[in-house]
């Protein structure tokens, strides 16, 4: 059976999800801030979502080329609850994730660069 | 910028078109503002329009606004709301299959374009419009009309399209 677009790219989201304990919330989000595929608590406000991890990932690249940091690998948020993390998905699309505070960051960076390689196939 | 006198000219913006559609770009160049986040302000804008036409006692009656399908009222909302923000010169809706509508702006004439009139330099779109119809529209009708279509937004050649759903 073939698979459609958003169900593949949610495949790959859920997969990531249960390959990192604690990340709790996953969004693939275009850099025009709209939201192509999540996996998000009814809580979160999706479309939230998508506009603000568009413009921190837009914004800290340009702070990374205005500011000679070279070209950015990703953005990681610390909270006192856990962290968010940003990541591009080649020039047009990003990926947010909401984690929690207790993820081993070595792990959640390595599964991460798996997801983004396995969504940059099909985006 | 010398082309912006000619946009000036051509479009016939008043100040305010010039001051939002550069501020607009503005904050879209610095990576803070895109389609997604606009989306999102153009329809808190919406609430604070909607009380403006309130106090000042000029919104529509909705039983009186002329059309015989929901695709006709919203037009003529969508005239009356243009009439007062007098945001784009040429622009239709057209009915696009079963409860679907696009509109149709022609891109020289919009007045509050960000890359347009603002300049900006960016990629994809920024564009307040469609948002802010569908907001200020359903605050008019007090029910839910009108829907953006994710991802409805886009620019083929000179025309600039915005594809809602009509749910009512």
């Amino acid at each position: 059976m073939v698979l459609t677009t958003s169900a593949q790219l949610d495949e790959i989201l859920n997969t990531f999800e249960r390959n990192v304990p604690h990340v709790q919330a996953t969004a693939v989000v275009s850099t025009d801030g709209l939201v192509i595929a999540s996996r998000l608590p009814k809580d979160v406000e999706e479309d939230r979502i998508g506009a603000m991890g568009a413009a921190i990932l837009s914004i800290s690249s340009r702070s990374g080329d205005e500011l000679d940091r070279g070209e950015m690998i990703r953005v990681l948020i610390e909270g006192t609850n856990g962290y968010i993390l940003i990541r591009s998905i080649g020039e047009f699309a990003i990926l947010v994730a909401l984690v929690e505070k207790e993820v081993r960051l070595g792990m959640l960076f390595y599964e991460c660069k798996n997801c983004i390689e396995k969504l940059s196939e099909i985006l | 910028m010398a082309d912006m006198k000619q946009v000036v000219l051509d479009r016939d913006l008043n100040p305010y078109h010039s001051f939002f559609a550069s501020f607009f770009a503005g904050l879209g160049e610095l990576g803070m503002l895109n389609q997604g986040s606009i989306n999102i302000v153009a329809k808190r804008a919406a609430d604070y329009l909607y009380a403006y036409l309130d106090a000042k006692e000029i919104l529509p009656d909705l039983n009186s606004v002329p059309g015989e399908s929901a695709a006709e009222v919203i037009k003529n909302l969508i005239l009356y709301i243009n009439k007062i923000l007098s945001m784009v010169g040429e622009y239709d809706l057209q009915e696009s299959g079963e409860d679907q509508v696009v509109l149709l702006i022609a891109g020289q004439t919009c007045r509050i374009c960000p890359k347009g009139v603002g300049g900006a330099a960016v990629k994809g779109t920024l564009c307040p419009i469609p948002s802010l119809l569908e907001a200020l529209i359903n605050k008019i009708a007090q029910k839910d009309m009108l829907e953006l279509i994710t991802t409805g937004i886009e620019k083929e050649g000179s025309t600039c399209k915005a594809y809602f759903k009509v749910l009512n």
